[in-house]
């Protein structure tokens, strides 16, 4: 995995079109405030039909709050692009930050959650009206949902302070966290 | 003319433990859980916000009542996480304007959180039916000040002048 590191940082580290904006004075604060609202937008909209999900406000029928989704989605999106005007304007701050690594492991574990949501869950839960409490199954799916964004935004949040210092000799383990 | 003060409280224990502890557990975990109380007392305003402006018209507007604890739980989470952070580094956010906009902001949101409980929540017949204008204006200036505190909150960290007087 060293060799993919390092071979990540250096193709991220090619793209310049986004570089002269994002080392402007205002270019980093402003991706990140934007990254700060997609994120709200994702936890309040995904988070309320998990909410749902998990027994919560159980008068609303899912399909009806589903469409709040599209919503979280977009915060997502704008999450996405900020993230990678974050990642190829420095990208070693974050391929060598351990921080960075649990991060992504929690966005891949939410992501097959929300596969096995829609793939095994959603055809039998879209149909539950008002007062229907959702099977166990659906319900660990939202309680696990909650947790993983949650997860997500603390990783995030901890990045600043899992910073990587310059390697002490050869880097160890299966994901290095140093600069070489 | 406040140096006395801010001289005071960055020698209190609580403030040197904020910005000295090198544990996980101290500053990021403040600051992780202030980013989540965000999501949750700006999110679930939104995604109310949303609703009111016909975003998800089939579900039962008076449902999101039910949303209200999680919401005030993030607030509250979010006032002692922030207090805890200012007293760390009170010179930081008191000799910065930015930080009296965020509160501006803040406050602006609780205000409109405060009048679309009145003057939506209060009638039951909104189940299903339109919000009327003046609920929705309330709700998209809720949307705008959520914005602004978050716009705020996150500039604090490029335009304070002086992190401490110490």
């Amino acid at each position: 995995m060293h060799e993919f590191q390092a071979w990540l940082w250096s193709t991220l580290g090619s793209i310049h079109i986004v570089r002269p904006f994002m080392t402007s004075a205002w270019g980093w604060p402003i991706c990140e405030s934007l990254h700060f609202v997609g994120l709200s937008m994702l936890i309040g909209c995904v988070g309320t039909f998990d909410l749902r999900l998990v027994g919560m406000a159980k008068r609303v029928p899912i399909a009806a709050m589903h469409r709040l989704i599209p919503w979280g989605i977009a915060g997502f999106v704008i999450n996405v692009i900020t993230g990678s005007m974050f990642l190829v304007t420095a990208p070693d701050q974050y391929i060598y930050n351990p921080s960075f690594h649990f991060k992504i492991l929690f966005m891949i574990i939410a992501g097959i959650n929300v596969a096995v949501f829609y793939l095994a869950a959603f055809g039998q839960v879209k149909t539950l009206g008002s007062g229907v409490q959702a099977p166990l199954f659906a319900r660990v799916i939202g309680g696990a949902s909650l947790f993983l964004w949650t997860g997500v935004i603390v990783f995030g949040r901890m990045l600043t302070f899992y910073r990587p210092n310059p390697c002490n000799g050869e880097p160890e383990g299966f994901l290095s966290v140093c600069l070489k | 003319m406040l140096d006395p003060f801010f001289i005071w409280l960055e020698t209190t224990a609580l403030s040197v433990w904020v910005r000295e502890a090198t544990e996980v557990y101290a500053f990021p975990s403040i600051l992780s859980l202030h980013t989540i109380g965000m999501g949750f007392v700006a999110g679930m305003s939104a995604a109310m916000n949303l609703r009111i402006l016909g975003v998800a018209a089939f579900v039962p507007l008076m449902e999101f009542k039910r949303f209200f604890p999680v919401l005030w739980a993030g607030f509250w989470l979010n006032a002692v996480s922030g207090v805890v952070l200012l007293i760390g580094y009170p010179t930081k956010a008191l000799t910065n304007p930015m930080f009296y906009l965020k509160l501006v902001f803040i406050g602006l949101g609780i205000l409109c959180l405060r009048s679309i409980r009145k003057s939506v929540f209060s009638d039951e017949d909104l189940d299903f039916q339109a919000v009327p204008r003046r609920g929705r204006l309330w709700a998209g200036a809720s949307l705008a000040c959520w914005t602004g505190a978050i716009f705020a909150g996150r500039l604090l960290a490029y335009t304070y002048s002086k992190l401490t007087t110490i």
